[in-house]
């Protein structure tokens, strides 16, 4: 079993509240998708998930158990929007990983770890000698996929993976997450703005604006009936959605 | 040692090299070859004058002075290097203690800090030279000490960005301690910076010690620095002036040696970080330029005609080849990933390819055909009647400007309107462009803007006037989908109301389709496919039609893995001979490896090719339609251009093309070349 939960969160930076008492569950082997525009604090609450942000109020539990600051070491992983940031430019590709592993293993072993990783994302594992600078994009993005895999997390916790990829590598890495959700059984948050994306990847979905979660549900519940307003703009707003009348 | 040879290329790098290493080498070997020579005592010979056995003369106990500067160059080079030495050392302990000791303490130390780095150096210096006591010893840590909180200062700023990377919160997450984060991922990470700075500081620490052994506060008799000697040739500087100025010349050449080595080190890494010639070289010189009505009372429908449009960079040419016409109020969406040549597309319509570009094929514009060198009419066709809007609307403003001046500038300029009409037509037009209460806005500045408030400014700056064209290059990438949705509909409102002609530049094959009439798709600079956007479920081109199947809509099946492109698009520099898209095309055959398509007429919508694989064609439209809810409607016809030798064969089925095997032979597929993963055929 691996939950995560939200209890009554509150992230404030100085006057500005950017969670305000957010409460949300990830059930266990399910993907829950958070939606919401920029400055809704969706990353924020994602990034207190993992301890990078400390909270004013509230805690996040996993499996019902208050995740401890220190000693909690990889149980709850997370990877970020930008690719060319979120890897070490000075460390190779398989060390970055090998890094991520729970416990330091014989040199062997861990170059079968790193090795089926990499396969695990579809990645050549020879990929593990280089150093970011000559990964595209995309690969960078599994690599760092690959690492948080490592510390075999009980959660994954996605923030706008594909935002920053060109349009014919996102396809990828969305059937990637889903292929591993499926083999795995991975429990994931995965944030992101773009509501078809969310609905192609979650089961459940949460929408926030203005740090609290206006509607929280089943994905094809929400989209086909969504009761916030809110909501409701966001699937207009969505490029596809409709077709205007040509002139 | 790659930095190494690029250092020796450029010839500051040449000549701080070559300094350099005279210096370490004078250093190493003048005290062994001279050393005998410049503490012989010669009493015959007390302060002589430069002659042809003393070249320098010599001083009041009748040593040659040229050897003891050269034999000095040891003791200044060495002092120089330990005090640079000990202000590192210290700078790099203060400067990342904040990232040891967490947020508290660590913003007391970097108060510390700041406070020290505000008393002038040479303050601190006489001051710890004092505590210290006369001497080398002590002037060494003075100096040391004086120089670490500047260092200190920098190591500080370039951890805080370090930190900030999200390959360091991956680790903290990880587990890591504070510790093995700041050993392991910053450090490395700031060494290039620093090892410039403590170059370039070591000359100074040189400049800084001979000073004080010249006040005679640093090296004491019987050693001798630089400093000293210049002390000591001071005295009879009126009777032979090259015992003081022949230190002198020395202590500039070393200082120079340092300060200019790590000036051409640091000229490499700043030519590294701020990024290649297409982000540095093609910055816009007019950002937002404007329109009259005089361009549009023409018979002539057509508002722009580009034919074979090519833009040329020295070895790389990012667009190859592109021809449409633009009619009045057509809106043409350019269309493509990441590097595929849209933005210089916009940019050469617009003559704003700056040098080495060169713009080549014709554009013309309203009936004039536009040059790179065009004179001053063409500038103010341009500036009246074409108006560009930015991805970026931050920094397209000027911060300390209010909003309204730099709207009304463009009518003022471009226009000869008075301050006064013209601040009239700012608030109007941005009114036009739905900013309420616009009286109030137009004077505030334009960080008070929100960012879809800001593109709305910046769409109504480029209204001020009427234009006949606005390109919009990815205006509404950095906008949330609600806001982004305000701005394309402002542009559909002017579009229809004022009858401007639109290209509007994107990566986002739907958002496109939906808001213009006519559709070219770009790849690696060529335009594979133009059509008409209710055309898009017929899309003839392999890669318009995955593009279509790689992004995931509302309508999607959630069934089916996304499609997938495999690979990656060709960087511009490459020589491509064949079909630029044949690396990842899954229908790619020997004709496509080795020929080049045309761009050619869509043969006909009868045409389709019915063939045993007919069906598939159907299952895919259908899907396609559905995704466009244009389900019901009759089947829309492809009467554009195609560049494929494939055009409109059936794709493999989407699972095929998926990257779901994990499985793949290492050995098929290159490392470097093949992003993701091999199609299976």
């Amino acid at each position: 079993m691996s939950r995560l939960t939200f209890e009554n969160v509150t992230v404030r930076f100085g006057a500005l509240t950017a969670v305000n008492d957010v409460s949300l569950d990830v059930p266990d082997g399910m993907v829950v998708g958070l939606v919401g525009e920029s400055g809704s604090g969706k990353t924020t609450l994602a990034r207190a998930g993992v301890g990078l942000t400390p909270m004013q109020v509230g805690r996040v539990l996993l499996d019902g158990v208050p995740i401890p600051k220190r000693g909690s070491a990889g149980r709850v992983q997370m990877v970020f929007q930008d690719p060319y940031s979120s890897l070490d430019p000075r460390m190779r590709v398989g060390d970055a990983i090998a890094e991520a592993l729970p416990t330091p293993i014989a040199r062997a072993d861990r170059d079968d770890h790193i090795a089926h990783l990499l396969d695990l994302v579809n990645l050549n594992p020879a990929i593990g000698l280089d150093y970011p600078a000559r990964l595209s994009g995309g690969q960078r993005q599994r690599v760092a996929i690959a690492r948080a895999l490592a510390a075999q997390p009980a959660v994954l916790i996605a923030d706008e993976i594909t935002s920053a990829l060109d349009v014919s590598i996102q396809g990828s890495i969305l059937n990637l997450i889903r292929r591993l959700q499926t083999e795995l059984g991975l429990t994931m948050l995965f944030v992101s703005h773009n509501l078809a994306v969310v609905r192609y990847v979650a089961q459940r979905m949460a929408v926030m604006r203005d740090g609290i979660i206006v509607e929280e549900g089943p994905t094809a519940e929400i989209l086909e009936h969504p009761h916030d307003p809110y909501t409701k703009e966001l699937l207009a707003a969505i490029p596809g959605s409709h077709l205007p009348p040509k002139t | 040692m790659d930095g190494l040879k690029r250092v020796i290329r450029t010839p500051l790098g040449v000549a701080a090299l070559t300094m350099l290493v005279v210096v370490l080498g004078l250093a190493i070997l003048a005290p062994w070859l001279l050393g005998a020579k410049a503490a012989t005592i010669d009493t015959n010979n007390l302060l002589a004058l430069p002659s042809s056995a003393h070249w320098v003369g010599t001083d009041s106990l009748g040593r040659d002075l040229l050897a003891r500067t050269l034999v000095a160059t040891r003791l200044s080079v060495v002092l120089a290097l330990s005090a640079t030495l000990v202000s590192v050392t210290l700078g790099l302990i203060l400067g990342s203690a904040p990232a040891l000791l967490g947020h508290r303490l660590g913003r007391l130390v970097t108060a510390i800090v700041n406070i020290l780095v505000a008393f002038p150096g040479l303050l601190l210096c006489l001051f710890f030279a004092v505590i210290f006591g006369v001497g080398q010893v002590g002037a060494v840590f003075a100096i040391g000490l004086a120089g670490a909180p500047t260092f200190a200062r920098l190591c500080h700023t370039l951890v805080a960005g370090v930190e900030e990377r999200d390959y360091v919160a991956a680790a903290r997450i990880a587990g890591g301690s504070r510790a093995s984060v700041l050993v392991r991922h910053i450090l490395p990470n700031i060494a290039e910076p620093m090892v410039v700075q403590a170059t370039i500081g070591a000359g100074s620490c040189l400049l800084t010690f001979s000073g004080l052994s010249f006040l005679g506060l640093g090296v004491q008799q019987p050693a001798f620095d630089w400093g000293r000697l210049m002390n000591e040739g001071l005295n009879r500087i009126y009777l032979n002036p090259l015992a003081a100025l022949a230190p002198g010349l020395f202590v500039i050449m070393a200082g120079l040696a340092f300060n200019l080595t790590g000036e051409a080190i640091a000229r490499i890494f700043n030519v590294e970080t701020s990024g290649s010639w297409l982000a540095s070289g093609v910055v816009p010189s007019q950002p937002g330029v404007t329109a009259s009505a005089h361009g549009i009372a023409r018979s002539d429908k057509t508002v722009l005609s580009v034919n074979n449009l090519t833009v040329d960079f020295p070895g790389v040419t990012p667009v190859r080849g592109l021809s449409f016409d633009l009619h009045q109020g057509e809106a043409l969406g350019i269309v493509g990933e990441s590097g595929a040549g849209k933005t210089l597309t916009g940019l050469a319509i617009a003559q704003l390819i700056e040098p080495p570009g060169v713009v080549g094929g014709d554009v013309v514009f309203l009936g004039e055909t536009l040059r790179s060198d065009g004179g001053e009419e063409q500038r103010k066709l341009l500036g009246t009647s074409m108006a560009l809007v930015f991805q970026d609307p931050l920094s397209s403003f000027n911060p300390v400007r209010r909003v309204g001046e730099q709207l009304a500038e463009v009518s003022r300029v471009h226009q000869g309107m008075t301050r006064k009409v013209a601040w009239k037509r700012a608030v109007d037009r941005l009114r036009a462009v739905r900013i309420s209460d616009p009286e109030r806005r137009a004077e505030q500045h334009p960080h008070e803007f929100s960012g879809g408030m800001r593109q709305r400014a910046m769409i109504g700056m480029g209204l001020m006037a009427s234009p006949t064209l606005l390109i919009a290059d990815e205006p509404t990438t950095a906008l949330d989908v609600t806001v982004q949705k305000q701005v394309l509909d402002l542009l559909d409102s002017i579009r229809t109301s004022e009858q401007v002609a639109l290209i509007l530049i994107s990566h986002d094959l739907t958002l496109v389709g939906e808001r213009c009439e006519r559709i070219i798709v770009m790849y690696a600079g060529r335009v594979v496919e133009d059509l008409s956007a209710d055309a898009l479920p017929v899309a003839q081109h392999p890669y318009t039609r995955l593009l279509m199947e790689a992004v995931p809509t509302l309508a999607t099946d959630l069934d089916q893995p996304l499609a997938v492109i495999p690979g990656a698009q060709p960087e511009p520099s490459i020589e491509i001979t064949g079909c630029a898209f044949a690396p990842r095309c899954p229908l790619a055959d020997d004709i496509c490896r080795t020929s080049s398509p045309t761009l050619a007429p869509v043969a006909s919508a009868s045409g389709r090719t019915r063939n045993k694989r007919g069906l598939d064609i159907t299952v895919q439209t259908t899907r396609m339609l559905l995704r466009l809810n244009l389900g019901g409607k009759s089947t829309p016809v492809h009467t554009g251009r195609v560049a494929c030798w494939h055009a409109n064969e059936p794709l493999p089925e989407t699972s095929q093309l998926d990257d779901t095997s994990p499985s793949l032979p290492a050995s098929t597929e290159s490392t470097h070349d093949v992003d993701e993963t091999v199609v299976t055929p």
